[in-house]
């Protein structure tokens, strides 16, 4: 039982990292229709931004927070404007592709700068380990999973109660008219992106945490798992997002624990399919049907 | 003829060159064996990008798993060999690729029943769950060595003969010469009449229903025979190689062949191959940069799409069958020699029926939910008649015209085609069994010629097989002639033959109408169903169509039922009318009838003053 628990808790602490990024995902395909494949790269690129500025510059950790973040935001944003924009209105394969294109340009200017040598990460928290009975929740896990909550609530009222989430909303349901009635599109979008890459900084920053070792890849795997996540919860739906990273995060650690930790994998793409089969459009997806 | 004999021999005579000139060159060792290896993952690449081109390109969906079904040719055709290791290579080989393509084949199809229920990113992503999947179990087999993987697989590059030169010369024109049966399959396929078919549901599935092409078929045929060749591709990978790890096979090499297609120009073969040549030979020649390398060839790929999103060649081939006429014509042309164009008579093809009812609906109804859209609805069309539908919007008309066609399938009642009842059928089945459509916002195949939107049309009454084909056998060369000869004719009679090789989406409006109910007559029907053909036309142009609706009837015996708006129109060339509001038929009769009646005025022409030649042309916006 206490094992259990143990991995129930260990399952929410990876799913919430995987929701964090999946909300990148889904913010993104929800305005753009576009699966941003560099977005797990930003968890990369705010790692490295983390060890140059407390290894080589010494500067104290909650500037350095700050600094991650804003260093995401800075190249989603202009990921966005160089990449993703000229091809608006190309087909959506080509962009797709651009996206792989820039993702495999992080990872490699990463490798050319960093070397493949992972460096460790350089921020660490040293509380003592939550107590309930004889279960013991490390301090990470806690700070994580509330930090998760927190934000994927402010992230919910912020698109469902704001006039920015309002114009978010409008302009992924239709480019054209939301730009009639005024809102600027490319300003939503920009937002959108600076938005997602916001909390994959702060990803980053949990992620860093719990497993403190920084490498060109870093994002690679987290970044594919918060995609399916995205998806197993209807991609372009915020609280599909964080229900998909849950799901994935338990799946996958309650396979390790109960069955075997190579067969994870397969359990976690095994449910994706099983859910798409029965629901195409994910979790809480809806269906849509094109009209005759 | 004379252009097919050309482009053979000009195409065989190109192969042949750039095989005796690489060959020869390996063979003498002017070519070492570490660009020949590069040679050999050319060709194999190519084998991979073309077949899915297949998928991604011709068929229009995406997928991500293709490298999961080269993992399952490279495994099978390894393991295959590996248990002959006592026969000689020069037959387990070609065993072992065959088992190889056929295994993927057979994965391909059971992937492929479920997952291509889905459309778009949502297929893309179970693709990709799959191809992981595959990966996942092999590293966890015992029989295919785990995590470890497989070793000691023959080499081709080893196996034939003692001196590596000889034997990497033929390891060459093993795979050289698949790859060509291969793009050549694919190219032939694309070119026939299941080409067409696949081709089709790219452009637009739903009119390819309509139009009689079991779409749900050839989506699952496209998946297989793509993964059929993965499969081959991966047995040579395997013996090219000489050891297997499950982990090449992963999300990223599906993604490397995907980016091969895109760059190349999707549902362009030729532009396939090109790039994947490049793609493969780039970091190779950028190894002098060493660690840049990637990083250019990232940089490269993201300007390439920048600059042309819609890849190399686009949806175009490269032919050099076309560069020699151009060249041929230019002169012709410089010269003032002029073709003589041939003109065939007009023969109708079309059956006449007997039965004067032809299409009964019986208390025909649906409901969505608890919403009821339509109910009781009793119409029937006679042999040769013009009936209109019509009523306001939101009335249900169009939802009757989806109830007959089974694009929804009735809640109520029946639709009975010639004493048969056909609700339940698929739509493509029910397009064969004679009621054709068009539909209110226009549907072609865009990118589809006028001539091949026709032959489309065409695909229920052709027989021969995809094999066939392939190899352009007599059953092929036949039925081709005989449909190109009767698509011609058709389009003759609606005078758009100088059209039949512009693109679809490049003519006016109008003829895009038309073109659409000339690809409906196609389908050879005995119920012609038009939904608001006249939509968005002019004055003019109506009535052109009001005239091309009376050749119709006169020249293919069809009974028509046409939902228009134009009471002009309606009142002008419909000899009986329903009227249909909120689901249900609250009139029925001749035009004069309709526009007397109080419950339509009410209704549907909303003031009393207007009469029965609609004083309001479109009486609903």
């Amino acid at each position: 039982m206490l094992l259990f628990l143990n991995q129930l808790i260990n399952g929410l602490h990876v799913g919430a990292i995987y929701a964090l990024i999946a909300l990148g995902y889904t913010m993104v395909y929800g305005i753009v229709r576009l699966i941003n494949f560099a977005h797990g790269d930003i968890l990369m690129v705010g790692a490295y931004t983390a060890v140059v500025l407390i290894t080589m510059l010494h500067l104290p950790v909650l500037l350095v927070i700050i600094l991650v973040l804003l260093v995401c935001v800075l190249f989603g944003v202009l990921i966005e404007r160089v990449a993703y924009k000229p091809l608006r209105n190309s087909p959506r394969i080509s962009s797709l592709i651009t996206a792989i294109g820039v993702s495999m340009l992080l990872q490699n200017i990463a490798l050319l700068v960093f070397t493949p040598t992972p460096k460790p990460y350089p921020i660490s928290l040293s509380l003592p380990a939550l107590q309930i009975g004889t279960l013991s929740i490390g301090s990470i896990t806690v700070l994580t999973i509330l930090v998760s909550a927190a934000l994927m609530i402010v992230l919910q009222l912020f698109v469902s109660t704001t006039r920015a989430g309002k114009a978010m909303r409008a302009v992924s349901e239709d480019f054209d008219a939301a730009q009639l009635m005024g809102i600027n599109v490319n300003n939503t979008i920009s937002l959108t992106f600076a938005i997602g890459c916001a909390l994959a900084g702060i990803g980053s920053l949990l992620y860093g945490l719990a497993y403190p070792s920084v490498s060109p890849t870093l994002g690679a795997l987290p970044g594919l798992k918060a995609f399916i996540a995205a998806v197993l919860g209807g991609i372009g739906i915020i609280p599909g997002a964080m229900l998909g990273g849950l799901i994935m995060g338990l799946a996958e650690s309650l396979t390790k624990a109960y069955i075997s930790s190579q067969l994870s994998d397969a359990v976690v793409y095994g449910i994706l399919i099983v859910v798409l089969l029965f629901k195409p459009s994910g979790l809480l997806g809806r269906g849509t049907r094109e009209k005759v | 003829m004379n252009k097919k004999v050309k482009s053979y021999t000009l195409n065989i005579a190109a192969l042949v060159l750039i095989y005796a000139t690489l060959s020869l060159l390996i063979s003498t060792g002017a070519i070492n064996s570490y660009i020949s290896g590069i040679l050999i993952t050319i060709g194999i690449a190519i084998i991979m990008a073309v077949s899915l081109n297949l998928t991604t390109g011709l068929l229009g969906q995406l997928a991500l798993g293709h490298a999961g079904f080269m993992s399952i040719g490279a495994y099978t055709a390894a393991l295959i060999t590996k248990s002959m290791s006592d026969t000689s290579f020069a037959l387990s080989l070609p065993i072992g690729l065959l088992a190889g393509g056929l295994m993927a084949a057979l994965f391909g199809f059971i992937i492929g029943m479920p997952a291509l229920r889905l459309k778009g990113d949502y297929l893309a992503i179970i693709t990709l769950g799959f191809g992981e999947i595959i990966r996942v179990v092999i590293e966890n087999l015992s029989f295919t060595g785990g995590p470890g993987g497989l070793s000691r697989i023959t080499r081709m590059s080893r196996a034939f003969s003692s001196d590596t030169k000889v034997s990497g010369a033929i390891q060459f024109s093993i795979v050289f010469w698949v790859m060509v049966v291969i793009i050549t399959s694919i190219y032939t396929l694309g070119r026939s009449r299941h080409g067409r078919a696949i081709i089709s549901i790219r452009e637009n599935e739903v009119a390819a229903e309509a139009t009689g092409i079991p779409t749900t078929y050839y989506k699952l045929f496209a998946f297989t025979v793509a993964a059929f060749f993965a499969g081959i591709a991966g047995g040579l990978y395997a013996h090219q190689i000489g050891m297997l790890s499950a982990k090449t096979f992963g999300f990223n090499k599906s993604i490397e062949y995907l980016v091969m297609v895109v760059l190349g120009g999707m549902g362009s073969i030729t532009g396939s191959i090109i790039s994947t040549s490049v793609l493969v030979a780039l970091p190779e020649f950028l190894r002098g940069f060493s660690e840049w390398r990637l990083v250019i060839y990232s940089t490269l790929l993201i300007l390439m799409m920048l600059f042309r999103p819609s890849g190399l060649m686009g949806t175009k081939e490269f032919s050099l069958v076309r560069v020699w006429e151009d060249t041929g014509r230019f002169i012709k042309k410089t010269l003032g020699i002029k073709k003589r164009q041939a003109k065939m008579p007009y023969t109708p093809h079309y059956d006449v029926w007997e039965d004067s009812v032809v299409l009964e609906t019986r208390n025909l109804g649906i409901r969505f939910g608890g919403l009821v859209a339509a109910e009781g609805i009793n119409l029937h069309l006679n042999i040769n008649e013009i009936v209109g539908l019509i009523g306001p919007n939101g009335a249900g008309k169009t939802t009757v015209f989806n109830m007959l066609t089974g694009v929804y399938a009735p809640t109520d009642g029946e639709v009975v085609l010639l004493g048969k009842t056909i609700n339940g059928m698929s739509t493509h089945d029910i397009t064969k069994n004679g009621i054709a459509r068009t539909f209110q916002n226009i549907r072609l195949f865009k990118s589809m010629t006028v001539l091949e939107n026709i032959k489309v049309a065409f695909h229920t009454r052709m027989q021969y097989s995809p094999v066939s084909g392939i190899v352009r056998a007599s059953s092929y060369q036949t039925e081709e002639m005989g449909i190109d000869i009767r698509a011609r004719e058709l389009l003759r009679v609606f005078d758009m033959e100088d059209v039949a090789n512009a693109q679809a989406d490049s003519l006016p409006y109008g003829k895009q109408r038309k073109l659409e109910i000339c690809r409906a007559l196609a389908c050879n029907p005995k119920v012609l169903l038009l939904d608001e053909p006249a939509a968005g036309m002019n004055p003019i142009e109506t009535a052109e169509l009001m005239d091309t609706i009376k050749i119709i009837r006169t020249q293919f015996s069809v009974a028509i039922l046409l939902i228009e708006h134009d009471m002009k129109l309606v009142m002008g060339i419909c000899e009986r009318i329903y009227v249909l509001n909120y689901g249900r038929v609250i009139a029925q009769g001749t035009p004069a009838q309709i526009g007397r009646n109080p419950e339509v005025i009410a209704a549907y022409l909303g003031s009393a003053d207007n009469n029965d030649n609609g004083g309001a042309q479109h009486a609903e916006g």
